[in-house]
């Protein structure tokens, strides 16, 4: 039986000088899906990213890649795209895009045949004898893109893949992203910016403190985070709304824009939607009800902040 | 191929491929034969000229003076009738005369003739004059003492002393030959500095561009460092190959176009120069040509000086290459890195300001310890070795010893600056300071 996770940390432990910067982390990472990788600044990511990598070697602990020790030979079989872009910026972009993909294993042919293919899905063939200082920073993104997946990795690693894209350009790698995850590629994702992990990410966990604190699908999560608040938007008098019912539940907030009220508000256990419809019903003209799910922001920030 | 092995085709191939390297190929060779050329040029012309106004109180000089060298100095003798003082004024407002050349009547007693000038003149000049109004001086005594002047000529010698090594027949003019090594240790000294430099930059230019953190996933920082500093090493390995080849190809041209003038210069000034070597660009006349041409060709032992240049700039290159290396890395621009080379430059120019002391005691301990240390061994020992190898030379047992202590060095130095790598190149931020990259070293 095939494997169902692709990475495995057990017990790992990386401290810098006075600094521990992952205490006993356990994290599976399972095959084939978008992983989303949140957490803080300096919580542990980077850390994790580079041992995933094997720039760092853990103090303690061990890492599993498909079910056997994390070794050199494995580097084939990653993708890393770092946050902090970088490709020299007087080589040609095709020799460094070359040399590259030769350093992760790929002989000179497979190296040319792939970054052609690659050069004419993204429209940009003519940039080959170009240096990266005659490219704009997006275009400079679109080929550490192409440099990072070029050898058909098994393991993606994207540390904030959209940072300083145009939404267009944005979308390009996001739809890159889901075909990649088609090829059974795992795609771990390590981001800020929480609507792309709720709207491409399967699962994510939060690293917070050095620690693992949260992990799950993005649906479980959410749920996890779940209140009893509701949002109502109606017509009529905001006093009519809130003199309605006395009791069972505490109004979070309320706005007007252009006679249309909305209101959220939070219902304890013992009173239901329904009920509480039933109070206010014949006050107030209701537009819409909607039950106010958490976004992974909320989630986020809840985990981490303990709001 | 390798990934260290494309790493340094990378470094490599960038590096030579650039209008810089292309240019200083060219440039180099010429500016240091221009430079030659043109001190030799200047020198020619400074030594061409004098009008010298002769005014003699002591009345013995005239008719004795024997001026073998009338193209460039030009004796006039002032009126009789004309003081000391009447003779400054002439100086000063006739602009046709450069010196004043006085003898006072006391010459025979004070022994201090004066020599009274517009511009400075030069010290071949100075010589020539003190040597011409000497031998006046000794005509009129041996007239005054009715010695036969034949015999005098017979008596009066000039002897050049051969310096030879007993124990190696071989070993002649040592000191002369110390002067090649010079040239070599500084050339060392040049690429050396060259290159490692240029190795601290490519790894500040790495960091600063974020690309190392994509290297580093595909390959271990030890080999991205080793592959820099060897692929750097071949750059300037091939830089000396051209330059040697353009700089040789020039000297011949230049010498045998040289060979043909006319000598204009006192033989017993060239003579001194040669003896003493204090100043090799003298080499305008055919005797002087012909000595160095028999010298260079014959009295140095080029493989030798060749084979181990190769040696020691590898070693050399590889301790402050890999060094240069760590700082690189443990920096986040190049202006942070003063403080850190200053350690590392000091033992390079304290061995170029050596060798003169070297030169002149090659067999004092401290010739002996300067060329054994792996921090000044590099160019100290280009000159021990050009001086000779073997009996009364440097020997062989002092050779290894020094290059066994260099590459032993070396291996040592990266070890630390493959640790210090590691670490640095990876923080960004604070500069770090002496006792944090000792913590990176222990850690």
């Amino acid at each position: 039986m095939p494997r169902k996770n692709i990475i495995e940390l057990n017990g790992v432990n990386k401290s810098y000088q006075n600094f521990k910067a992952l205490n006993n982390l356990n994290l599976k990472i399972p095959k084939g899906k978008i992983f989303g990788l949140l957490g803080p600044n300096g919580a542990g990511k980077t850390t994790l990213i580079r041992i995933l990598n094997q720039i760092l070697i853990p103090d303690s602990g061990e890492v599993l890649f498909n079910g056997e020790k994390l070794n050199q030979k494995n580097i084939i079989n990653i993708g890393y795209l770092p946050e902090e872009r970088g490709l020299y910026r007087k080589m040609k972009i095709g020799n460094q895009a070359m040399y590259l993909a030769q350093l992760k294993g790929l002989s000179k042919k497979e190296a040319k045949d792939r970054l052609d293919y690659w050069f004419d899905k993204f429209e940009i063939s003519n940039w080959w004898n170009k240096k990266i200082e005659d490219l704009s920073k997006g275009m400079a993104q679109k080929i550490q893109f192409i440099v990072t997946i070029l050898h058909d990795p098994d393991l993606l690693i994207l540390d904030e893949p959209f940072s300083g894209l145009d939404p267009v350009n944005s979308k390009l790698i996001k739809k890159e992203i889901q075909e990649l995850k088609k090829k059974k590629t795992t795609i771990i994702l390590s981001t800020h910016d929480m609507n792309s992990v709720e709207e491409i990410c399967d699962e994510a966990a939060i690293i917070h403190n050095s620690n693992k604190i949260l992990q799950g699908k993005v649906s479980d999560l959410k749920d996890q985070f779940q209140t009893n608040q509701w949002k109502i938007s109606y017509k009529g008098s905001n006093m009519a709304f809130t003199n309605a019912i006395w009791g069972g539940w505490k109004l979070i907030s309320h706005e007007t824009i252009n006679d249309i009220n909305t209101a959220i508000i939070e219902l304890n256990e013992k009173l239901s939607m329904n009920d509480f419809l039933k109070g206010i019903i014949e006050k107030i003209s209701i537009i819409e009800v909607k039950k106010n799910t958490p976004s992974m922001q909320d989630v986020f920030l809840k985990a981490t902040t303990n709001e | 191929m390798s990934k260290i092995g494309l790493i340094i085709k990378r470094e490599y191939s960038t590096r030579v491929k650039k209008k810089s390297f292309i240019i200083m190929s060219i440039l180099g060779p010429l500016l240091i034969v221009g430079f030659l050329a043109f001190t030799v040029y200047l020198n020619k012309k400074d030594s061409n000229s004098y009008k010298i106004l002769m005014v003699d109180d002591a009345h013995i000089l005239n008719g004795k003076i024997r001026n073998n060298s009338k193209e460039k100095y030009e004796l006039f003798w002032a009126p009789e009738d004309k003081s000391y003082e009447e003779a400054q004024e002439i100086l000063k407002k006739d602009k046709s005369f450069d010196i004043l050349l006085y003898i006072p009547s006391n010459i025979t007693y004070s022994k201090t003739a004066k020599c009274l000038y517009k511009s400075i003149p030069s010290t071949a000049a100075q010589k020539h004059l003190t040597s011409i109004i000497n031998e006046a001086i000794e005509l009129y005594k041996i007239e005054i003492n009715e010695i036969d002047e034949e015999a005098y000529r017979s008596i009066k010698t000039k002897i050049n002393l051969d310096v030879i090594d007993i124990g190696n027949a071989e070993n002649k003019n040592i000191q002369r030959k110390a002067y090649v090594g010079y040239v070599f240790a500084f050339l060392i000294y040049i690429f050396i500095f060259m290159y490692a430099v240029q190795v601290m930059k490519g790894v500040i230019e790495e960091k600063t561009n974020r690309i190392v953190e994509v290297i580093i996933s595909s390959v271990k920082s030890f080999h991205l460092m080793m592959g820099k500093i060897i692929g750097i090493g071949l750059v300037g390995f091939t830089q000396f190959i051209i330059w040697i080849t353009v700089i040789t190809f020039l000297s011949i041209s230049i010498l045998l176009s040289t060979s043909t003038e006319k000598n204009s210069l006192n033989s017993d000034v060239i003579q001194e120069n040669v003896i003493t070597g204090t100043n090799p660009v003298l080499a305008n006349s055919n005797e002087k040509i012909d000595q160095i041409s028999q010298f260079l060709l014959y009295e140095i032992d080029w493989s030798n000086m060749f084979i181990f240049f190769a040696i020691y700039f590898i070693g050399g290159y590889l301790i402050y290459g890999s060094l240069m290396a760590a700082i690189g890395s443990a920096v986040n621009e190049e202006t942070d890195t003063q403080q850190f080379m200053i350690p590392l430059t000091i033992p390079l120019i304290f061995s170029l300001t050596m060798i003169p002391h070297v030169i002149d005691n090659p067999s004092s301990s401290t010739a002996f310890w300067l060329s054994e240390i792996p921090f000044t061994s590099p160019l100290i020992m280009m000159v021990r070795i050009a001086m000779g190898i073997g009996e009364g030379g440097v020997e062989l047992w002092e050779i290894i010893l020094s290059i066994f202590l260099l590459f032993t060095t070396f291996v040592f130095c990266t070890w630390i600056s493959g640790k210090i790598y590691k670490t640095g190149i990876l923080l960004y931020g604070k500069k770090p300071s002496y006792r944090d990259i000792y913590k990176w070293i222990k850690s």
